[in-house]
């Protein structure tokens, strides 16, 4: 068992194979080689750093990619999972706190359904659409917008 | 952290924390103080540093913008700066230590920096992660990840500058080894880990490349090889023996491969094998190669051994021997025959010459074997060498057909009953012996010839030692010639087979037609076919006796009626039987019994009624050309069952012969039937004679079928092709040929065209 703390201070008992779904963790695991103090999480709050371990522990016998390019077709597609998905129906500031802390913690098929997740969200919908979803505000001029226009006509479905 | 205003402050903040974590990775010791809380804190601190959004001018310009900025450049030339300081310290330690002390050092402090650089790729994980992979996507070949970024500037800033006195302490400790003195292998072995580890590739860090290892270690140490090598066998040579030296270049060769194992990079190998070939047995070849009459002389198999194994790895290093040992066993084969046949003169007993042919061939055989791991050109060379003394040494000075003569001989005595009939599988052995020097005879034809005259001999005369022996023999002969070589011969035994069933049908027909009283004799007969036997009528005129008049008769009726149309062509001088002499005065009541061939029956049976004949009378009663006569009354006369009278040779005109009434033998049983000596003699002159006509008839059959195939061929490629025909039963010789194509040119098979070809006729 290895014991993490968040940054509020909350302590988790978890497996040490549900902890090691974190590269980082699993390196300094095996750098220290002592797992039995306490591992300070420094970046990441108690309840993103539960939500994150409740997937670790769902995913702790997922085979782990050797490396990127077999990962290559799981990458391309937007497909998720169904637990997945359930896993992802959080609130938006959630949603970005699991990404931030997945990148962190270098876990990668976290850090992917995070963002396949933000990028099913974007997907099919108008620039205006867009800004209005994540509640960006347009800091274009009329005429950048129409210089932006231009230079990605190619990219337009027609 | 609260986002900085100024980059300068974060980097100087962050640095200090990361500062803290390098120092103890890399310059204090590991074991104490690298915690988990201290390892989040410097990873954490580079995350924060990489991840701080920081105000750039690009924003509001998104045509040139590469998309989210990433941050990281500060930090890692921050790390290199550190990395740098602490190499030179290193490097200036360095100085004070060498030889064995510089090694030690330089693989402590590897050790201890490798283990170091492991630490910091993962501390600096994020920075790999992001900034690092942006680079080098972007083409930046000169950004590392972190681990090798350490192993570069190892090399640059200590390696490159250490590597030469290293190289000239690990070559000093290498060669107190190959002076005896023993080292520690494993530090050659992590100096030479280390080597490997830093050949980096510049395209793709995960690949290792042996650059490094095999211009700093691979080529010095090559060097050094060959210059201690090159000098100690230099000295050796001059100061021991040739068989001294091959023992030691054997011992070396041994332990450089060892070598290889024990601490070097399995790429070396090669080369470092080939070096060491080079300069302990290429550069003395010729030496070892002048040793080797010498050691076949004395039959050195050991050494010749040690020679055969140094020699063969190298290019062509055993070319010069194999020619050596051919003439070798070629003289030594000649010399034993030679050394046989002043001995034995005249009389060569067939089995001491096969004997002596053998023990050549074993004795170089076993060494082929032994010293030359059966090397195909060895076996080759003395194949080569057994022909030449087998077919062209002093006992075949007169003709090349003496050796399968004697052969076929031998074989015959092997084959044929004795007092002393060989042991079954000693038997076996000695014919698999004869078909061992019957594989090198040239001329098979020649063992052919005299093989099926003394087998037939064997076979009329029931002579034979068992039927398994000779069908063993048949099957040896069968295996190395092929089908057509034994057909005649197998023949043979099925003749003799039916011959066994003839005799049965004819005894029951007679007992059925006949009065016990009429059958008075006892008769066997062998019916054999003409074609397969090499049996031929003699020629003189015989007058069978009246007594087996009626059983010739008798049996020649019954055969005519069984198959009409053949001929029965009588071999009296084959034939033989059995007379009962009850008048000597010493045969008691039993009686003598004589075994005599049919001829001496037809001189002894008139001897019923009268005691004496002259020459003239015997002469006019067997009609018996003077030749045969003669031959069967001198074997009478010299066994004194008739007694010439008065003066004068057997064979005299007006000679009389009487009825020896005093005859005395030891033996019951007395065997006349002893073979004439001018026969034998005649028998091999004529089965010689026979050869030249058979030869004559194969090569223009072959000339023949050549011809029939090419319809029109060119003089030399015609002698060619009836040469590789016919090589498997003897060489012809091209005069011989030449000679049958005149007969058949005469003959009208061929025509001449345009000076120097032929054309087939029809």
């Amino acid at each position: 068992m290895v014991k993490l703390t968040s940054s509020d201070g909350e302590s988790f008992d978890v497996e040490k194979d549900v902890a090691e779904r974190s590269v980082l963790i699993k390196n300094m695991i095996e750098d220290v080689g002592d797992a039995s103090t306490e591992i300070p999480i420094p970046n990441v709050t108690a309840n993103v750093l539960k939500k994150v371990l409740e997937w670790c522990e769902h995913h702790k016998s997922d085979p782990i990619a050797a490396n990127e390019d077999d990962t290559d077709a799981r990458k391309k597609s937007t497909d998720i999972d169904e637990w997945d998905q359930k896993f992802m129906q959080v609130d938006q500031e959630m949603l970005f706190e699991i990404i931030l802390a997945a990148n962190y913690l270098d876990i990668k098929a976290l850090l992917e359904v995070g963002c396949k997740t933000v990028a099913n969200m974007i997907k099919g919908k108008t620039p205006e659409e867009i800004r209005r979803t994540f509640n960006i505000q347009n800091d274009f001029t009329p005429e950048e917008e129409a210089q932006i226009r231009r230079e990605n006509e190619w990219a337009e479905d027609r | 952290m609260p986002p900085s205003d100024s980059a300068a402050d974060s980097l100087t903040s962050t640095w200090a924390i990361v500062e803290v974590g390098i120092d103890k990775v890399l310059a204090k010791n590991l074991e104490e103080g690298l915690t988990p809380a201290l390892y989040m804190k410097i990873y954490t601190a580079i995350y924060q540093f990489c991840t701080a959004a920081r105000p750039t001018t690009q924003v509001g310009h998104p045509a040139t913008s590469r998309g989210a900025q990433l941050l990281g450049a500060e930090l890692y030339n921050k790390l290199i700066e550190y990395l740098e300081k602490h190499l030179e310290n290193i490097k200036l330690d360095a100085w004070q230590f060498v030889d064995e002390g510089l090694i030690k050092y330089y693989i402590r402090t590897w050790n201890r920096y490798t283990t170091g650089a492991r630490y910091l790729n993962h501390i600096f994980e994020y920075l790999n992660r992001h900034w690092v992979k942006r680079e080098r996507d972007e083409g930046r070949r000169t950004v590392y990840d972190v681990n090798t970024l350490c192993l570069v500037k190892w090399r640059s800033v200590f390696f490159d500058s250490i590597q030469s006195n290293l190289m000239t302490a690990v070559l000093k400790l290498i060669e107190k080894q190959r002076n005896g003195e023993s080292i520690e292998n494993t530090d050659i072995k992590n100096v030479v880990g280390s080597f490997v580890n830093l050949g980096l590739d510049e395209h793709d860090s995960r690949k290792v490349s042996l650059s490094v290892y095999k211009t700093y270690f691979e080529g010095p140490f090559i060097s050094s090889t060959e210059a201690y090598y090159k000098d100690e066998s230099k000295r050796f040579v001059a100061e021991n023996s040739v068989v001294d030296y091959m023992k030691k270049a054997d011992v070396r060769l041994q332990e450089e491969a060892g070598r290889v194992q024990l601490y070097l990079h399995q790429s070396t190998e090669k080369i470092l094998m080939r070096t060491c070939e080079t300069v302990l047995i290429y550069d003395h070849a010729d030496l070892l190669r002048d040793e080797f009459q010498n050691l076949l002389e004395t039959n050195r198999q050991e050494d010749l051994k040690r020679m055969f194994t140094l020699l063969s790895r190298i290019q062509n290093g055993l070319e010069p021997l194999r020619g050596k040992f051919e003439t070798h066993v070629r003289k030594q084969g000649l010399a034993a025959i030679e050394k046989l046949a002043n001995e034995a003169g005249e009389n060569l007993d067939p089995k001491a010459y096969a004997d002596a042919l053998l023990e050549v061939y074993r004795q170089y055989a076993h060494l082929v074997q032994y010293a030359f791991n059966d090397d195909t050109d060895f076996v080759k060379s003395l194949d080569n060498a057994c022909r030449e003394f087998i077919n062209r040494n002093k006992v075949c000075s007169q003709s090349s057909s003496k050796s399968p003569e004697l052969l076929a001989k031998y074989s015959d005595a092997l084959l044929k009953k004795s007092g002393k009939s060989a042991e079954d599988s000693d038997l076996d052995a000695k014919l698999n012996d004869i078909m061992t020097i019957f594989k090198y005879i040239d001329d098979k034809d020649v063992f052919q010839k005299f093989y099926t005259r003394m087998l037939s001999r064997r076979l009329v005369h029931g002579t034979s030692t068992s039927d398994d022996a000779e069908s063993s023999m048949i099957s040896k002969l069968k295996e190395a010639c092929g089908h057509e070589y034994t057909s005649k011969l197998q023949r043979m035994f099925q003749d003799m087979n039916v011959s066994q069933d003839l005799q049965i049908q004819f005894r029951e027909a007679m007992a059925k037609n006949l009065d016990p009283s009429e059958l008075t004799i006892d008769f066997t007969i062998l019916v054999l076919g003409t074609n397969f036997w090499p049996l031929t009528p003699i020629n003189t005129t015989f007058n069978l006796p009246d007594e087996l008049v009626k059983t010739f008769e008798r049996f020649q009726s019954f055969y005519q009626s069984k198959h009409s149309g053949r001929k029965l062509t009588w071999l009296w001088q084959l034939s033989k039987g059995e007379l009962k002499a009850n008048y000597p005065k010493s045969s008691n009541k039993v009686g003598y019994t004589f075994q005599v061939s049919t001829f001496q029956m037809a001189i002894l049976l008139p001897y019923n009624n009268g005691d004496t004949y002259s020459y003239e009378q015997l002469q006019q009663i067997t009609a018996l050309n003077k030749e045969y006569l003669v031959g069967s009354l001198s074997i009478l006369v010299k066994a004194r069952v008739l007694l010439l009278e008065g003066s004068g040779e057997v064979g005299d005109p007006g000679t009389k012969y009487t009825l020896n009434m005093d005859f005395k033998n030891k033996k019951i049983r007395v065997n006349l039937n002893v073979p004439l000596r001018s026969e034998q003699k005649q028998e091999t002159e004529t089965t010689h004679k026979t050869i030249e006509e058979d030869r004559k008839m194969l090569m223009q059959s072959a000339i023949v079928r050549i011809m029939k195939a090419r319809k029109v061929l060119k003089h030399v490629v015609l002698v060619q092709e009836t040469i590789a025909q016919i090589k498997s039963r003897f060489t012809p010789k091209v005069p011989e040929i030449k000679k049958c194509i005149d007969f058949l040119i005469e003959k009208e098979y061929l025509e001449r065209i345009d000076g120097d070809r032929y054309s087939y006729l029809a």
